[in-house]
């Protein structure tokens, strides 16, 4: 099984479009807090101003290879209006990562954060991973929640903290890089205990799902 | 110059070479379905070909000067041969392109739509452009075909393409090459990343390009289809011929046995025998015989024809299951032939195969392939060294039977075979052939097998050891528990089965021996002396059959339509509204119609109208003026003096909605540039997050801490004592417990509001800005717990509805009578006993109340008032009950009762400090100021990012569009704000470009659209109906989303329905879609969004097929897809397909 440690990410020709796993991550947060963008940047290495707002929920694929594994992230970008909970938090489930986003210019989608994390843990698995973002960073003039403040909440609810720009390229690469890394590290310990058969490459969403036990205890 | 034998090697080494490249291509083709164009299989391909065609070519044909040979020899065909000349054009366009990139490398992305290839091409594709680009044109075997004709004028003798033999085998071989479409992956990593929409169009248009006119996608559903059992050649329709070729070969699905070419067929009987490839295939279940003719194997036909070349016709595809002999013969002369006779008795056409003991090895591949379950009767011999032999036999087989036989002479040698082939391990579940008694077990198959006479019963005996077993899979009997589900599925066996039943041998049987017998009368001379049948029984049971097969078919369509009739009626009109009649309505509605129209209103009706606009739209240039018709802001037949006083009365609503939400406006920003200086002024002194927070909120929710904490004690006071001395206490602090008062009346309402925000606060994390929630789930969490559960426990009791409702009554009796004591005690009384805890605290504040509220304000929301708290609360309350008497007057009953909690939005309280009063005078209460306010952020968000790469959206017109939503929200303040709601907004404003009529017509679009937004509840049966839709019209695909499971949310059409399609499609198709889904509502189907969803899904339902999408897949293709669909295809569809729907019902 994969290690935790620092690996090299990139991607390798290969013939096949099989994946050795496949993890779902979502987006969630206030709304107009730059989830679209920040998927858009990572995915698709793009940036524009003139997103128009997520109604429902969107998607996209990105496969990344590391440690010898392909992995294919599904990752999901929802609406982040309260009124769309009852649809976003019905693609809780499975997830095996989240990001937390608020937006560093707005106190509001900060102080929204608590909720979002009940939220996690209400819908989804006991092992989803979660790290907190703080977008907008390029913003520094408008700033209005200190990156104090983010770690501080970061701590106090167990997430990893950064601050990311979608709009400058700043940390959104590393972002699901490391979250990546997360699910790695947890999935490995869950493995540690685990069947080792189930460690073998599977492929298929559909089995994604039974790669980590799903009666692990929660680490955070 | 070489020696002649040298030059044939090299020519045979050119050729060679060639072989493998095309047999790589095809291989690639096969085996992944698409070839991608930078594939390094072509580029060697194209060396490989550039080598042939270069060899031996004369200096003249060349160019003596030209570098490039090939572009000048293409060039120099170019001028006799037009394809060639195509050619040349399309690859000096594009070489001038990948120059001016050279020289520009910047900005050709525009371009790249246009042209076929992207100009990136790596050098190699370079060196080789013109055999590549004739090769992705499907003009590379045109032009080597000609170059081979008229080789003589552009090659020396020697020369590969001059040889009467390699010549045209080169040309055959590209053949295959160009016959395939190439694709180009967008991305370089194409590898990695699933296949885009856009790829997976195309590859479905390449696939699917010869797809003809039975294909599924056209298969009506409920027609009844043939599904011949025994029909050799009924596979082929469902596929594409490519498919079919490429099922010809060994493939994922399917393993090849056995492949021989020049098998030799008859076809019918005035036809000479045709060369063919035989292939036996084995798949998890079936073994297929595939029998293709080489006309259709190397595609000679010709591009045009090769779909509908007759040859298809002969094509044959048998399932082996369905044949019981092998008659084989060998001849002398040629290498032999097999007859294969199926259970029904049918001959099929004879193959003869090539001499040199290809029969031999069919059998014995067969023999294998038929394991475990099954086996040739007798099996073949092992052979030392030899193989598999025939089986040396004598007249009379160990075992006695009859069929195992394999002479019919006495020959020493045995030519003539007749293998059984025999399931050992099916147990027989022959049932006798009482059909008059077995009601319900059509699956009795052998009974109505047509046999030529001789050995009909013996056949049939036999047949049946197995076949009940296959029967029973194929023909659902309709025992009752299966009938709704799949009853077509039935019917379409039931009757379409019968048919080929019934025909008896379509051929003439060319097998020599059998013929006899089979045309004999039965006293057969030859081996197969079978017993004699008594033929009329035979005929009897047959008849039984098909009247019992007839009569469960037409039952079982009729139960499917009575399940139609239920699921489907209520989503279409009944009538059915012609397109053509009285006039043809594809132009929809023009300038001049309308305009002859508003002149005279008699001049046309508005069903006629509306017909020409659902058929064909509106004329763009008149949309302004019909759209505010189609919504309902005028009536058709309004005059105009009527229609002006609408506009008047709209415009009168709009402006003074405008000034309300205004001056709210104005506070809300006044209030929010302090807290953000506050913010700021946090952020920059980096104080703690805790007391941070805590400070925001006391902010937020406009209460000082001083107040809030005093009150907080007062009321715990509150607590220990009784009602009486309660009233003491009170007036400690008039001003404060006012303000507790209204922050507790705040906290009451929470949970009412209907977007669902609990009052404790942890699961609404954008409930937005500064409000009370805040402040409670704050508190909770913080320095203050006993206000805020003091408050929750508050909210509980008051809450409860059955307490309410009649509280409410009796105060809008009170107040339209002019408020008498007695009936103000009652209620009061009644709370009383409720809860002491509870009722002492109304005391309280009641009398806080009575104190502070002395005038009231006509806060001019017209269907909220406040006050049913004031109402009950004061026990002693004549003067307060006159002032609030004025307001629920207006009082909209349906309204108070859906939002209660709207009663006391507007707060009337003049003397209240806490209450900001506007600049017109017009007070707020702070409810309706954070509700506001938070509706306010949610507007600007999405104004801000409303389509703003449309031309229409300057800053001006966003200003616009955010008045009107900022007026529609004010007027429903207790629905919202609801992400999606400006894209609904938008293309009317576009159209209407006109704020007060937009306005209008926006809310009267939202009488629909309002149910569709998570408080509604239209999603869900939306979602129903699709399913119902999909499951009757096309079932299918119906299949493949209950096999993939989640599917049946359906939440790939959420967003399609939630914003009427307005971002799947471009502006100018939403106007379109829109008026016609307006129009519908009285020409064919007031759901006709369903229709049209199920129109989307149905044009890339093959691909949804092919792909066997999943739930996400789907998701994600039509995200892609978004904004790239063929409207007018899709519009037409969903026309289509009410008319379809309305037919069944109609059951025409």
């Amino acid at each position: 099984m994969a290690s935790a440690t620092d690996s090299r990410y990139g991607q390798k020709e290969s013939s096949d479009q099989n994946f050795d796993y496949m993890f779902k991550i979502l987006i969630i947060g206030n709304s107009s807090v730059g989830k679209t963008s920040f998927l858009f940047r990572y995915a698709d290495d793009s940036f524009t101003p003139a997103f128009v707002s997520t109604v429902g929920i969107d998607f996209k694929v990105k496969t990344i290879y590391r440690n010898d594994k392909r992995i294919k992230l599904q990752i999901w970008d929802t609406a982040g209006q309260e009124r769309y909970r009852t649809i976003t938090t019905a693609y809780y489930r499975g997830a095996m990562g989240f990001i937390l986003m608020y937006d560093i210019t707005n106190e509001e989608s900060f102080n929204a954060v608590q909720d979002w994390s009940t939220q996690i843990k209400t819908y989804s698995w006991d092992n989803a991973q979660v790290l907190l973002v703080g977008n907008k960073c390029d913003m520094e003039d408008e700033r209005v929640v200190s990156s104090e403040r983010g770690r501080q909440l970061a701590d106090h609810l167990g997430f990893e903290f950064f601050e990311a720009s979608a709009k400058d390229n700043i940390n959104v690469k590393q972002t699901f890089e490391r979250l990546v890394d997360v699910i790695c590290e947890k999935m490995s310990e869950s493995l540690d205990t685990a069947d080792p058969a189930v460690t073998g490459a599977k492929q298929g969403p559909q089995l994604s799902d039974q790669q980590v036990p799903p009666h692990q205890d929660c680490a955070c | 110059m070489a020696s002649a034998p040298a030059e044939a090697e090299t020519r045979q080494r050119l050729l060679r070479t060639v072989k493998k490249e095309v047999k790589q291509i095809m291989e690639e083709a096969v085996t992944r379905k698409f070839v991608h164009e930078d594939s390094s299989h072509i580029i060697s391909f194209c060396a490989a070909v550039e080598a042939c065609v270069l060899h031996g070519l004369r200096r003249r044909a060349a160019g003596f000067l030209r570098s490039n040979k090939i572009a000048a020899l293409f060039m120099k065909v170019g001028k006799n041969f037009p394809p060639a000349e195509d050619l040349s054009r399309k690859v000096q366009d594009l070489e001038q392109l990948i120059e001016s990139a050279r020289n520009q490398i910047q900005g050709l992305q525009e371009n790249v739509r246009k042209l076929p290839k992207l100009p990136n091409l790596s050098p190699l594709a370079i060196k080789h452009l013109w055999i590549r680009t004739a090769l992705f044109e499907k003009v590379l075997d045109k032009i080597v075909h000609y170059l081979v004709e008229n080789s003589s004028k552009y090659y020396e003798k020697e020369a590969l393409l001059m040889d009467p033999v390699d010549g045209p085998i080169l040309a055959s071989l590209l053949v295959g090459p160009c016959a395939l479409e190439y694709t180009k992956m967008k991305t370089a990593d194409h590898f990695w990343t699933d296949p885009s929409a856009d790829e997976l169009v195309q590859r479905h248009r390449i696939h699917s390009s010869h797809v003809r006119q039975d294909s599924p996608t056209k298969r009506p559903a409920l027609c009844i289809q043939k599904r011949h059992s025994s029909g050799s050649m009924d596979d082929r329709p469902s596929l594409s011929a490519r498919d079919y070729v490429e099922s010809l070969h060994q493939n994922s699905r399917a393993t090849l046995l056995y492949g021989k070419n020049n098998v030799l067929v008859q076809p019918r009987d005035d036809m000479e025998a045709v060369p063919g490839y035989l292939s036996l295939h084995q798949t998890a279940d079936v073994m297929t015989l595939k029998w293709t003719p080489n006309q259709l194997m190397n595609g000679s036909v010709g591009d045009l024809d090769y779909e509908k070349s007759v040859y298809w016709d002969y094509a044959m595809t048998i399932r082996l299951e369905e044949i019981v002999y092998l008659h084989c013969h060998q001849q002398v002369d040629s290498g032999g032939t097999v007859v294969l006779v199926s259970q029904d008795g049918i001959q099929r056409p004879p193959f003869r195969f090539p001499k040199g003991g290809h029969l031999l090895q069919f059998l014995s591949c067969l023999e294998n392939g038929l394991l475990p379950h099954g086996q040739l009767d007798p099996p073949l011999w092992s052979q030392r060294g030899k193989g598999k032999v025939f089986p040396k036999l004598r007249k009379r087989s160990p075992q006695g039977s009859a069929e195992s036989t394999s002479s019919d002479k006495d020959d020493d040698e045995a030519t003539d075979y007749v293998f059984r082939i025999i399931y050992p391990g099916m147990q027989s579940e022959f049932v006798a052939p009482d059909f008059l008694g077995s009601t319900s077990s059509v699956s009795v198959g052998p009974a109505w097998m047509m046999v030529p006479a001789g050995r009909s019963m013996l056949v049939v005996a036999r047949g049946s050891q197995w076949e009940p077993a296959r029967w029973d899979t194929t023909l659902p009997t309709p025992s009752p528990k299966e009938q709704p589900p799949m009853p077509q599925d039935l019917m379409d066996v039931s009757v379409s089965n019968l048919p080929s039943l019934w025909q008896p041998s379509p051929r003439k049987s060319s097998c020599s021996s059998c013929s006899q017998s089979g045309s004999a009368d039965g006293s057969s001379t030859n081996g197969c002396n079978h017993e004699r049948a008594p033929l009329k029984l035979l005929c009897d049971n047959m008849k039984y059959q098909i009247l019992s097969r007839a009569f469960y078919g037409w039952l079982a369509y009729c139960r499917h339509l009575s399940t139609v009739r239920t699921h489907l009626s209520a989503l279409v009109n009944h009538m059915i509204v012609s397109p053509d009649l009285p006039c043809d309505a594809g132009q929809g509605l023009t300038a001049r119609i309308w305009e002859q129209y508003l002149h005279d209103s008699t001049s046309y009706e508005e069903q006629e109208l509306l017909r020409l606009i659902y058929y064909g739209g509106i004329q763009p240039e008149i949309r302004k003026a019909v759209w505010p018709f189609l919504l309902g802001h005028y009536q058709f037949g309004m005059t105009e003096t009527e229609r002006k006083e609408v506009d008047e009365q709209i415009h009168a609503c709009y402006a003074q909605t405008m000034a309300e939400w205004l001056g709210c406006e104005a506070i809300v920003r006044q209030r929010e540039r302090e807290s953000h200086a506050a913010a700021l002024a946090k952020c920059s002194s980096g104080a703690s997050l805790d007391s941070h927070l805590h400070r925001m909120l006391h902010r937020d929710s406009t209460i000082s801490n001083e107040s809030s904490q005093s009150c907080s004690s007062g009321r715990q006071n509150i607590r220990l004592h009784s009602d009486s001395s309660s009233s003491t206490q009170v007036f400690e602090s008039v001003d404060e417990v006012e303000q507790v008062e209204a922050e507790g009346r705040l906290e009451e309402k929470q949970p009412k509001i209907p977007n669902g925000n609990l009052v404790n606060g942890t699961c609404s994390p954008d409930s937005g800005h500064p409000s009370s929630h805040n402040f409670s789930s704050g508190l909770s969490e913080h320095s203050e717990p006993s206000l805020s559960t003091e408050d929750s426990v508050l909210d509980a009791q008051r809450n409860t509805p059955t307490v309410l409702r009649p509280r409410d009554g009796s105060v809008d009796d009170r107040q339209s009578s002019e408020a008498t004591t007695s009936q103000d005690e009652a209620p009061r009384e009644e709370l009383a006993v409720q809860d002491s805890l509870e009722s002492d605290l109304l005391a309280n504040e009641s009398m806080d109340e009575f104190m502070s509220i002395t005038g009231s304000l006509d806060m001019a929301l017209p269907e909220k008032d406040d006050v049913v708290m004031e109402g009950w609360r004061s026990s002693e309350t004549e003067k307060h009950g006159q002032a609030d008497s004025e307001d629920n007057l207006s009082e909209e009953p349906e309204m108070e009762s859906l939002f209660p909690a709207l009663a006391s939005l507007a707060v009337t309280t003049s003397a209240n400090e806490v209450s900001p009063v506007s600049s017109s005078g017009v007070t707020y209460s702070p409810e309706l100021l954070d509700l506001y306010t938070v509706n306010l952020h949610r507007i600007e968000k999405d104004v801000q990012r409303c389509d703003r790469n449309y031309w229409y959206f300057t800053p001006a017109n966003l200003e616009k569009l955010r008045n009107i939503m900022c007026s529609y929200i004010w007027q429903h303040i207790e629905i919202g704000y609801v992400q999606g709601m400006c894209d609904l907004l938008a293309p009317l404003l576009v159209i209407l470009d006109d704020e007060a009529l937009a306005f209008s017509c926006f809310t009267e679009l939202m009488k629909r659209m309002n149910q569709n937004f998570p408080h509604g509840g239209a999603m869900d049966t939306h979602f129903a109906n699709m399913r119902s839709l999909i499951q009757i019209l096309d079932s299918e695909l119906f299949e493949l989303m209950h096999q993939n499971g989640d599917y049946t949310h359906f939440y790939f059409c959420y967003r399609w329905f939630l914003l009427d399609f307005k971002r799947e499609l471009v502006y100018d198709d939403v106007f379109l879609v829109w008026e016609t889904i307006w129009a519908a509502k009285h020409v064919s189907s007031a759901h006709y969004v369903l229709f049209i969803a199920l129109a989307l899904v149905e044009v890339y339902r093959d691909i949804i097929l092919e792909n066997n999408m999943d739930f996400t897949d789907i998701i994600k293709f039509f995200n892609e897809m978004a904004e790239r669909h063929n409207t007018k295809q899709v519009l037409k569809l969903a026309r289509d397909l009410v008319y379809k729907v309305q037919t069944l019902i109609e059951n025409k």
